[in-house]
């Protein structure tokens, strides 16, 4: 790389460290969920009844459940199911709300009323019900369950995208792109949107973990990831009546799911560290 | 000498942050004596609020404090933080410079100015309460008692400002601090707002310190000034001289010469180049030497204050050899030369006719609209939707090359009318012809073809910039989006561009953050030029800058408009700006113009009231001018809902003849051809008042 010619250049900076530990340390969860199945010691329905709740041990590191199955080898099996939950659910969210967001806000009048409108009628179904009405008609499997979720958050998305580009419509540079005559597109993706990434990133990162969260009370309700499939969700939900005889059966797989949350919120936030070059401290 | 109420004594404040300290102010002393106003002057980032906040013990974590800052002879960071507190507010006050945030929205504003007393002087409520109405009388609220129970927003600017100096006068303070109180208001407001601080500081003998960047502010009211530049004091000594002929060091000599002057309009300023040294490096001699025109040799030294006169004393060796030397050379020649403004050209091409123009925007709609009303016959539910003119039949013709500026309080539309004149907003009614060809009903395809010719430059150097966009992409954009250049051709046009504004080409790889202020408002100029127009609206495009950049951008306008034959509508409420680069001026009032005429026309009577009030209210600190009479305006500007009947200005004229203003619309009346004022005073009683501004004595 050419040194730069001055001084007063944009110098390289190190990256954040959340932004380090955060993709570090999903970049690990992730690893699990590609490769658990070939680490696990066990097989993920492999059951024993004869060494039912066994606390954790040589054999079994994170113990064995109410059907004798290995919780280590189940945590690692349902990194997948989880980690897809969660993020498809939030990237279907993000796909649908940003999009909608943007031109309620920006083209006001009608649009904006019918979009905001159809957000407050999704807005006060509860979240379950909602589910359980999209999964109800059809047969349950991890994709739809993803979907449901993904469009129980679109509402969120949508109003904070929204509230975020009216901020941002403000701002005079708008302007002097519709006194160029900029076709809305341009403005909306060009100009907008990417001034409003900053919270819209750090709404993702925390929607995920709700994702999560969401897919396993579905799960929990029969209506998404079907036993004996591992998902984290499904296993700490499984695990309830045990929780006084066996607590690993639940804290294994909730570790791992805040592991996985505050990764995903690490990466976030550095993230919008290096997105926003506002944030970077090197001003003249 | 008096007592001094504040006596602050070699304070030094460096931030640290990042691994790096900067210092914000450098080792310095100032005194305030009972009753005297000091003024404090510089650019951003000279230390001004630091100052301010020093002396307050306010300062935000990361400031070291060294020094005494002595409030009534007691160091006020040898008290404990409890005592500090509890001298806040009872016995040194702050009046902050934005009146539309510092008070509290949901908190009525009696409420707000009663918490000093219940807080600092243990009153009950109920007489806490009586006595906040009281002080909103003292500060010239009319109805005291409603306004005690109305919240913010229900108060107009200059309203608020007055409930915040209440508030800072609650506890009868001593020494009163004032951080720009003044900048974010109108001129017409500021004026009251300086009337009033001055019967204050005389009725309650009280102390004040005055940050502004104002110099003309300043001296309204100050008895002694100090210059500060890069926190460092550079000049400090009574008024008459500092702000005089008198003043000694090239810093305040560069200040003096940036400024656009009423009674002195000459083709260019003379700015300051460059910017603010970097605070974090330690400069060993002077640290005005990079940018001042008088550096030689002996300025590399360490500059202690030297005494130039009585009380008076300036940190630059060659104080008194430089004395009557100006700031630049072509200053010196004054006279006739210094005077010729630039010809008028009424020869030019009609470029921009507007014709009639209406904006109305909705301010009842909806439910609220709905009117019943079961008196009269018929279906007793009316939907009667309310909307405010903003800008009411304007017709206005700009010709080629010319600049025509419009200058009017916030809120009577001026913004709206430019905006409505390239289109941003779209008017209900009227023609706008560029080329003769209507802008307005122009379809689409056409109306982008069209908008290659006129452009605009925004206010907010902040704001106007995409901060996710380089100054290449920003200034490429338009080029490539009105086909004028293509591939490589692209980045040779930005250089281009760049140098147009005087910015060299390495700009271009930069972040708008990366960039001061005036450098950001270069880039904008850059980006409005960048499609070759014939047209731009500059829309208060210098009001957000300091006097020195704003200097430098009016120079640039100018400039550039004599090398590309563009014509300007300048948009601005400050009559100096205004009368500086425009042929023409405009004045408008509620919606509507109210005199129109060449500059010189409008300076000078025969003027309409309102621009005599407007001229009357602009602080003044010229040599040998100064405003005879001083006309005030009360109240502020309010929108019409209603079709005005009769003049625009009837509402707050102080010149009203009576029942024929409020139902006649006024005729025009023309003194000299291009010059028109809409009143029903006659033309030869017009021309009898006395002039606001005195005309200097040309200097031979």
């Amino acid at each position: 790389m050419a040194l730069p010619s001055m001084a007063s250049a944009p110098r390289r900076r190190p990256l954040p460290a959340s932004l380090v530990w955060g993709a570090g340390i999903f970049a690990f969860v992730l690893f699990i969920a590609v490769a658990g199945p070939f680490l696990a010691p066990f097989d993920y329905d492999q059951m024993n009844i004869l060494k039912r709740m066994q606390a954790p041990s040589a054999v079994h590191w994170f113990g064995t459940d109410e059907f004798g199955r290995d919780v280590f080898s189940r945590v690692l099996y349902g990194a997948r199911l989880s980690i897809a939950m969660g993020i498809g659910a939030t990237m279907i969210s993000l796909a649908i709300g940003v999009p909608l967001g943007l031109i309620a806000g920006y083209y006001r009048g009608w649009p904006e009323e019918a979009i905001m409108r159809g957000v407050d009628v999704l807005i006060s179904i509860p979240p379950i019900m909602l589910g359980l009405l999209i999964l109800a008609v059809t047969t349950p499997s991890v994709w739809k369950s993803a979907l449901a979720v993904g469009v129980i958050y679109v509402p969120i998305m949508v109003r904070l995208t929204r509230s975020v580009c009216l901020e941002v419509m403000g701002e005079e540079f708008v302007e002097a792109a519709k006194a160029r005559g900029e076709r809305g597109w341009y403005i909306l993706f060009s100009e907008i949107l990417p001034n409003a990434w900053p919270p819209i990133i750090v709404e993702t990162a925390l929607r995920v973990t709700f994702a999560i969260m969401l897919g396993a009370a579905l799960s929990f309700l029969g209506l998404g990831v079907q036993p004996p499939a591992s998902d984290w969700g499904l296993m700490i939900a499984e695990a309830r009546p045990f929780i006084h005889q066996a607590p690993w059966i639940a804290v294994a797989p909730g570790i791992a799911l805040v592991i996985t949350v505050i990764a995903i919120n690490l990466l976030g936030d550095g993230l919008r560290e290096i997105l926003d070059p506002r944030m970077k401290r090197d001003r003249l | 000498m008096s007592e001094a109420i504040l006596d602050v004594k070699n304070l030094t404040v460096a931030y640290e942050g990042g691994g790096r300290s900067s210092r914000a102010l450098n080792d310095i002393s100032f005194r305030i004596e009972r009753g005297k106003v000091l003024g404090i002057v510089g650019e951003s980032g000279s230390g001004k609020s630091t100052a301010a906040m020093a002396v307050l013990g306010l300062l935000p974590g990361g400031a070291k404090p060294s020094g005494q800052v002595l409030f009534k002879g007691q160091d006020i960071y040898a008290k404990s933080p409890e005592e500090r507190r509890a001298l806040r507010g009872r016995e040194i006050s702050i009046v902050f410079q934005d009146p539309f945030t510092s008070l509290n929205p949901s908190i009525q504003v009696g409420r707000q100015i009663a918490e000093p007393l219940i807080l600092h002087k243990g009153m009950e409520e109920k007489a806490a309460l009586q006595e906040a109405e009281n002080l909103l009388r003292e500060v010239g609220i009319t109805d005291p008692a409603r306004t005690a129970k109305a919240y913010p927003h229900q108060l107009s600017g200059g309203m608020k400002q007055r409930a915040l100096i209440a508030t800072a006068l609650a506890c009868d303070p001593e020494l009163m601090i004032l951080d720009e109180p003044t900048t974010a208001l109108d001129v017409t407001i500021e004026a009251q707002i300086l009337d009033l601080l001055e019967a204050l500081r005389v009725k309650r003998n009280l102390s004040m310190m005055f940050i502004s960047h104002n110099l003309g502010v300043i001296a309204r009211l100050a008895d002694e000034v100090c210059v500060l530049y890069a926190g460092d004091v550079v000049e400090y000594g009574p008024k008459e001289t500092v702000l005089g002929p008198g003043h000694r060091h090239p810093y305040t000599k560069g200040l003096l010469a940036s400024l656009p002057k009423l009674t002195d309009r000459r083709d260019r300023l003379f700015p300051i180049p460059g910017r603010l040294p970097d605070l974090s490096q330690t400069i060993p001699g002077c640290i005005f030497e990079a940018r001042c025109p008088f550096a030689c040799k002996g300025c590399g030294q360490p500059q202690p204050l030297q005494a130039v006169g009585a009380d008076h004393v300036s940190r630059c060796w060659r104080s008194l050899e430089l004395a009557d030397v100006p700031w630049r050379a072509d200053d010196a020649e004054g006279g006739v030369a210094a005077h010729s403004t630039r010809e008028h050209q009424p020869g030019g091409e009609m470029l921009l006719e507007a014709r009639d123009v209406v904006k109305r925007f909705t301010v009842v709609s909806g439910l609220p609209a709905l009117k019943f009303d079961a008196s009269g016959g018929g279906f007793p539910l009316r939907y009667e939707p309310v909307s405010l003119r903003a800008v009411d039949r304007v017709t206005l013709s700009i010709r080629q090359g010319e600049t025509v500026g419009l200058v009017g309080e916030s809120g009577c539309g001026k913004s709206t009318f430019g905006r409505c004149l390239i289109r941003l907003i779209e008017p209900q009614g009227g023609e706008v012809l560029l080329r003769g060809e209507d802008i307005l009903s122009a379809s689409p395809g056409r109306h982008r073809a069209l908008m290659q010719e006129a452009q605009i430059i925004f206010q907010n150097p902040d704001s106007s910039l995409n901060p996710r966009k380089t100054v290449r992409e920003i200034l490429a954009r338009p080029i490539r989006l009105f086909g004028i250049a293509e591939g490589a051709e692209v980045d040779r046009k930005v250089d281009e561009l760049l140098d147009m504004v005087r910015l060299s080409p390495r700009y271009a790889s930069r972040y708008p953050h990366q960039m001061s202020g005036g450098e950001k408002q270069r880039v904008g100029i850059a980006r409005a030029l960048a499609s070759k127009p014939k047209f731009i609206v500059c829309d208060e495009a210098v009001s957000a800058l300091d006097v020195s950049v704003q200097a430098s951008i009016l120079n640039l306008l100018a400039d550039l408009r004599d090398e590309l034959n563009v014509a300007y509508l300048f948009i601005s409420h400050d009559l100096s700006v205004i009368s500086h680069i425009a042929d023409r001026i405009c004045v408008m009032y509620r919606g509507g113009i109210v005199e129109l005429g060449p500059t010189e026309r409008i300076l000078q009577p025969p003027y309409h009231p309102y621009t005599e009030a407007l001229l009357s209210a602009v602080p003044f600190i010229e040599k040998g001018a100064r405003q005879r009479e001083r006309i005030r305006l009360a109240g502020s500007v309010t929108g019409s809902t209603e079709q005005i009947v009769g003049c625009r200005f009837q509402d707050r004229c102080p010149r009203k003849l009576g029942g024929i203003c409020e139902t006649v619309t006024p005729p025009a009346r023309s003194s000299a051809e291009g010059h028109e004022i809409l009143c029903h005073i006659p033309l030869e009683e017009l021309s009898g008042y006395e002039s606001v501004l005195e005309p200097l004595e040309r200097r031979a």
